[in-house]
């Protein structure tokens, strides 16, 4: 089957119900099942107890679901554990595989969601639990195309690829803007975390003017603190999409030289929400509010 | 080499002031340290920890599945250059296969932290804004987790406790753990003692003076009052305040003798065994001195502080 996300024409033998179907013509990158060794890479570095990678390859392991390898931008190879689920093995492979292959592909990957304003787009980053998802999905709700969830590759040129259209939703989350679930496709059989498929699928990069970084404190109204100059750097190292993966496949420096340029182009804030009594609603209104008046 | 020590305990029992007392001494200030900037290490529970070294979103796996990968995790750290040390609620459960939640080639050693139940349950009632009587549940509950909502995400992942008692004993009993147990009440009524007894067995400096000055530094009107003038992150959101009493003893005046007597029922074993308890059962404010305990005269060499009066 071929499929189309982060403007690339994907090949892939598992199929990839979240994605779009395209007509396979040339192909950017190919998915397959194989082996994939066991013990990591001969020649590579080991990052982490299930990571290990080399230049232009990253080798992963999440144990008792499947082995990893992704390689040169263009290539996923799947060894799934026995007896394991299509979900779970797609979770991990649209999320740090597919990380992997486009820091491969020489781009910068941003851990957040992108919201499509008029042409340009914002996004929203933060640690896991900050909110990303769900305020994306209160955008989706107000008429607003949601670009891309969790992973957000830039380009060179500061724009970000659109991904496919889906925002994985929590139970809670899904309850707070009364989605009913029955009918949504769980993430993991045994999870209650769901599939949102997104309204409109944004075809174009879009440049990105906007970058929130998502924080919560024990104050009574949401607050933006603009972040200048120089300082803009680290946040945008800190919320790159498993930053580590970039130190053993040796693209630090062309990682740094991307968020140089992007942190150029943006406007960055860090936007903080009270711990309690708010809504993600309330959210998207002070964003906006914010977009107005720093267009 | 290992290089992670736990900071280890039960909820409310003082972690959070000896996180105060290390900073304060690491940094060894004019000034004590700020109450936001406790950054000697990540809780073990952090979800950010776990996906950061496993490479992968934890927030995509069960509770179950989560637990499996979490010794790797820290056993990730056996060659670590410099000692970290780490908060940690979870009790010390094991795995199918004997593995330890905190791992076993990664950790060196843990600081028991341990408080009396008794005031314990005042404490934890107000950090769950529960009643007193559900926070005495929780607390003879075998069950009983922090952050097991599996319908949201949180930034922790979920920590079983077990009951208070098995929650001490899992901690003090755990085979080949290097280990040292100090109680709250001993922070309190002899701290120099208690701190360098500490201090000597986390690798840490043990100039008096600069010891001392790091208690004053992180005493609960110090931490309270910063508390008072900035507010904590580390604070529940729908709590009033984290620093509230530091006191021991408190449970007199705030439970009823039901509670009393319900407490001592579920936990008087282990309350005797840490000397919280008279000989004739009866709960003491001041707990008996450790040399006391026949039962932990053993573990002394095993690590238990004997600080003497």
């Amino acid at each position: 089957m071929y499929y189309s996300a982060y403007q690339l024409t994907i090949a892939s033998e598992l199929p990839l119900p979240e994605l779009v179907q395209v007509n396979g013509t040339q192909t950017d990158v190919t998915i397959r099942f194989d082996n994939v060794a066991e013990n990591g890479l001969a020649d590579g570095e080991q990052l982490g107890p299930f990571l290990w990678a080399a230049p232009n390859t990253l080798w992963l392991q999440v144990p008792n679901v499947a082995r990893f390898l992704v390689r040169n931008g263009n290539e996923i190879i799947i060894d799934p554990a026995d007896g394991i689920d299509d979900d779970s093995i797609r979770v991990f492979l649209l999320g740090s595989a597919f990380g992997a292959l486009l820091f491969q592909r020489g781009l910068l990957v941003i851990h957040g969601n992108a919201v499509r304003i008029g042409d340009e787009c914002l996004i929203c980053v933060g640690p896991s639990g900050a909110g990303k998802s769900t305020l994306a999905a209160a955008f989706m709700q107000r008429g607003f195309d949601v670009l891309a969830d969790d992973v957000v590759p830039v380009n060179d040129a500061g724009l970000a690829l659109p991904g496919f259209p889906r925002i994985k939703l929590w139970q809670d989350a899904a309850e707070q803007f009364e989605i009913v679930t029955d009918d949504l496709r769980r993430i993991r059989p045994e999870m209650n975390k769901f599939n949102l498929p997104v309204n409109g699928v944004v075809q174009q990069a879009l440049p990105i003017r906007w970058i929130y970084i998502l924080g919560s404190d024990h104050i009574d109204e949401i607050t933006f603190e603009a972040i200048n100059g120089m300082a803009k750097f680290m946040p945008l190292q800190n919320n790159t999409y498993r930053a580590k993966f970039l130190h053993g496949m040796q693209l630090k420096s062309q990682h740094l030289a991307l968020c140089g340029k992007l942190a150029s182009k943006i406007r960055l804030s860090r936007l903080t929400r009270p711990k309690l009594g708010f809504t993600a609603n309330a959210m998207v209104d002070a964003i906006l509010k914010d977009i107005e008046v720093n267009p | 080499m290992s290089s992670l020590y736990w900071l280890a305990s039960y909820p409310k029992s003082g972690n959070t002031w000896f996180r105060a007392f290390l900073q304060n001494l690491l940094e060894d200030g004019d000034k004590p340290v700020v109450i936001d900037e406790l950054s000697t290490g990540s809780i073990a529970s952090a979800r950010g920890w776990l996906d950061e070294t496993l490479g992968f979103d934890t927030a995509d796996l069960t509770q179950d599945e989560i637990d499996a990968l979490r010794p790797s995790v820290y056993d990730w750290q056996h060659d670590a250059t410099e000692l970290g040390y780490h908060k940690i609620h979870d009790a010390y459960t094991t795995a199918d296969d004997g593995t330890p939640i905190v791992g076993v080639v990664g950790t060196k050693g843990a600081l028991y932290i341990v408080r009396n139940p008794l005031d314990v349950a005042p404490s934890y009632a107000n950090h769950c804004q529960c009643s007193l009587d559900q926070a005495i549940e929780y607390m003879g509950n075998t069950k009983h987790c922090m952050a097991q909502n599996k319908r949201r995400l949180t930034s922790q992942v979920r920590q079983q406790l077990l009951t208070w008692s098995e929650h001490v004993r899992s901690w003090l009993d755990a085979p080949q753990l290097n280990r040292l147990v100090i109680r709250y009440e001993d922070m309190l009524n002899h701290p120099l003692a208690t701190f360098t007894a500490a201090c000597q067995f986390l690798e840490l400096p043990l100039d008096q003076a600069r010891i001392k000055k790091a208690i004053a530094f992180s005493d609960f009107k110090v931490l309270s009052q910063q508390e008072k003038q900035h507010g904590f992150k580390e604070r529940p959101p729908q709590t009033q305040q984290f620093f509230r009493q530091g006191k021991s003893g408190d449970w007199r005046d705030k439970l009823t003798g039901e509670q009393v007597a319900r407490i001592i029922q579920d936990h008087g074993e282990m309350m005797r065994r840490l000397g919280y308890l008279d000989v004739n059962g009866q709960p003491l404010v001041t707990p008996r001195p450790w040399c006391e305990l026949s039962v932990d005269v053993e573990r002394r060499g095993d690590g238990v502080a004997c600080v003497n009066q």
